[in-house]
């Protein structure tokens, strides 16, 4: 084999592949335009005493408009409180007599013009919020600096908005983050898809793009490093990956990909009428992860067979006061109702350690591992009480299943169905009604959790087995490294015998086991599960249509073999390298665009090759 | 025409937080008179949210209320009831 001749130029055609999230479904192939999210400079100009008064006027016209933008985008945004109640803010700061007058002070009595001024004022009140000891406070003063920059775009010509190209192309919009006006702004005629370094499934940009039904992935870290101006790009929005640089031949492969999602679209009613069945005839359950309660209908329409994972982390997003238990309550009912007579397994809030939610615990230098989740949920019992009892009203509106995560041991699974006891005592107290008997599952994310699956099936209505987690605690590696990236593999042996472990507990005491996360939405490790065991998953809607054919083509007979195989293996890389080249054939149409298994082809940028 | 004054601790665990400040500017608004928020010598218009997120108002801190104008009791009490209560928020 002759080596390539290291040049500029095949260092840069080597495909590169990024793993984010899953922001907006859909599959884009295109050109990148980059956009720069950053601060410019800031105009520094002094102005002469007769000109301050003018300068003054310029700066009160910029607010005016800067609050018009706003509005313009809350009114888009009507559908989704948190975005609006966000932006109703950011109007009120945008307005606000302080800052106004700050700004005029200095514009009459340094003699310099607005944005100067501006950017003096934003500055000194963004780090005075910095250092306030409270991290919500702090928090604030990115705030502050977003109100500020809305104001110096208008001040400097720029609009809040993305300025494309005047050329019919369409474009794949890469920037490290996108404000909400800027989102708002894009047009679905020239823009196939956005890549983000920052967001999550929540934030404006995936929100904004699934409205839009532009494919989205955010999260991306580390894209810009890799990617300018005009390079080619395939966003692929179902599984949140972007490859960059791809080969004539990956583009080719993406292409039938993306016409495969649109043809399965057009599908999707056929399909959403036919059961997952193994090609022997084994049923198995696809549900649907949702997050907002609109999600629901999008998951019904993608065939989901109810919801394996309702998580309910958005009610507490960027509020001071957690949610009252009627408004849960109301938001709960909403979905069941919406999903009944399918279940609907709902997550009790996993939130802790993070900013902007309105239950502060403490935080560690090491969030993950600290006061979060279920572990928060009992040091704070009164909100704890207030999630269950509104879960124990919405149960009698549909099927509900309670799923408690982060469960680290036996004496945390009892302390907490005491708790949900005496959140129905207090029901019952008040003569509501509610459903004879809601089941509560134990999720499977914590590796002690794995290792006492046994006694967690004696106590447990189910078990949910969380991918993602029991993949970054059983390997200690946190996802959000790039460095680290090669690192956390779901192929990892200790991960299969963990999972393989649960499974068993779960058919001794005859509990449902069900795998949430990454794993449920990639027909490999899918092939992987069934073998283990598994017979109930739980993925992004928009993933079902793609899962239920490839699970038509398995057989468990194959796949146990597989799986018993792959226990064998001593590194991710041997059972990675095992089933990919035995069955990556089978499902060669499903995978296309996606090179993660060829040869040759860096899993990430962060020295993959050297892990494949 | 009167002045009002009086001085109130901060109850609530989350402190002078965002929402609390936009609770207390949006009822100080409604007042005619002028209202001056402080803390420790630092004085903020009662009617700006920047201004009152400024003063940095975390749990056991005493805010200061001055009301100068025409219905300054009354908007005293209603503010500092506010202050008082926790903003609502129970704790």
């Amino acid at each position: 084999m002759i080596e390539p001749e290291y040049s500029p130029q095949s260092v840069k055609t080597a495909p590169i592949l990024l793993d984010g999230i899953a922001g907006s479904p859909g599959l884009a192939i295109g050109r990148a335009l980059v956009i720069e999210t950053r601060r410019p400079g800031v105009v520094h100009r002094r102005v002469a005493k007769h000109q301050a008064d003018d300068e003054v006027r310029r700066y009160r016209i910029a607010v005016e408009s800067a609050a018009a933008e706003l509005h313009e985008v809350a009114t888009r945004a009507v559908g989704s409180p948190v975005e609006s109640s966000i932006l109703q803010a950011y109007i009120l700061m945008v307005q606000d007599q302080t800052l106004g007058e700050e700004v005029e002070r200095r514009i009459l009595l340094d003699l310099v013009c607005a944005e100067w001024a501006l950017d003096m004022t934003v500055g000194q009140m963004a780090s005075q919020l910095a250092l306030a000891p409270d991290p919500y406070l702090a928090e604030r003063s990115h705030d502050v600096q977003f109100v500020g920059d809305r104001i110096l775009a208008v001040l400097s010509g720029r609009r809040s908005r993305v300025a494309l190209p005047e050329t019919d192309d369409k474009w794949v919009i890469v920037a490290h983050d996108l404000s909400p006006a800027e989102t708002a702004s894009l047009s679905r005629d020239r823009v196939i898809a956005l890549v983000t370094e920052v967001g999550t499934r929540t934030s404006h940009t995936a929100i904004v793009a699934r409205a839009l039904e532009i494919p989205a992935v955010v999260g991306t870290v580390g894209i810009l490093q890799f990617v300018a101006n005009n390079d080619l790009v395939v966003v692929d929005g179902l599984r949140g990956r972007v490859v960059l640089s791809p080969t004539a031949d990956l583009i080719d492969r993406a292409n039938l990909r993306a016409e495969r999602y649109s043809a399965l679209t057009r599908e999707l009613r056929e399909l959403r009428d036919r059961p997952a069945t193994t090609r022997c005839g084994i049923h198995i359950h696809l549900r649907a992860n949702i997050e907002l309660p609109a999600e629901a209908d999008v998951a019904l329409a993608h065939g989901a067979e109810g919801i394996g994972l309702y998580r309910t982390e958005f009610l507490y997003v960027d509020r001071s006061d957690p949610p009252s238990e009627e408004e849960q309550y109301v938001t709960y009912r909403h979905v069941l109702e919406a999903v009944a007579p399918l279940p609907v397994t709902l997550r009790t809030f996993d939130i802790g350690g993070d900013k902007n939610v309105p239950i502060h615990a403490p935080q560690g230098a090491n969030p993950a591992l600290g006061l979060r989740a279920v572990r928060l949920g009992l040091a704070r019992p009164e909100f704890f009480l207030t999630q269950l009892r509104a879960l124990v009203r919405a149960s009698a509106h549909g099927r509900l299943q309670i799923m408690i995560p982060m469960i680290s041991s036996v004496a945390e699974f009892r302390a907490t169905l005491r708790l949900l006891a005496q959140a129905v005592d207090e029901i019952d107290n008040r003569n509501l009604s509610r459903a004879a008997f809601i089941p509560c599952g134990c999720m499977i994310e914590v590796p002690s959790a794995a290792i006492m699956a046994n006694e967690l099936a004696q106590e447990a209505a189910f078990l949910s087995i969380g991918t993602n987690d029991l993949v970054q605690y059983t390997l200690a590696v946190d996802r959000s490294r790039p460095e680290l990236v090669g690192l956390g593999s779901s192929f990892d042996p200790a991960i299969l015998r963990l999972i393989r472990r649960t499974v068993r507990a779960g058919e001794r005491h005859h509990r449902p086991v069900l795998v949430c996360g990454a794993m449920s939405s990639d027909p490999l490790t899918v092939l992987l599960l069934l073998g283990l065991g598994i017979r109930e998953l739980s993925m992004e809607g928009s993933a079902i249509p793609e899962l239920k054919e490839a699970i038509s083509r398995i057989s468990i007979l194959e796949a146990e073999q597989l799986a018993d195989e792959a226990l064998a293996c001593a590194t991710a890389e041997e059972v990675e390298r095992m089933v990919t080249e035995t069955y990556a054939p089978y499902f060669a149409d499903l995978l296309d665009g996606e090179p993660a298994f060829e040869a040759g082809v860096p899993r990430s940028p962060a020295g993959g090759a050297d892990h494949g | 025409m009167s002045l009002a004054r009086g001085s109130f601790w901060v109850r609530n665990r989350l402190g002078l937080h965002a929402r609390a400040a936009t609770k207390l500017v949006s009822l100080a608004s409604r007042f005619p008179c002028e209202i001056l928020i402080s803390r420790e010598g630092q004085v903020a218009n009662a009617k700006s949210v920047m201004g009152v997120l400024l003063l940095c108002g975390a749990k056991g801190t005493q805010l200061t209320i001055e009301a100068d104008g025409e219905q300054a009791d009354l908007a005293l009490v209603e503010i500092g009831a506010l202050i008082d209560t926790g903003f609502g928020e129970g704790e």
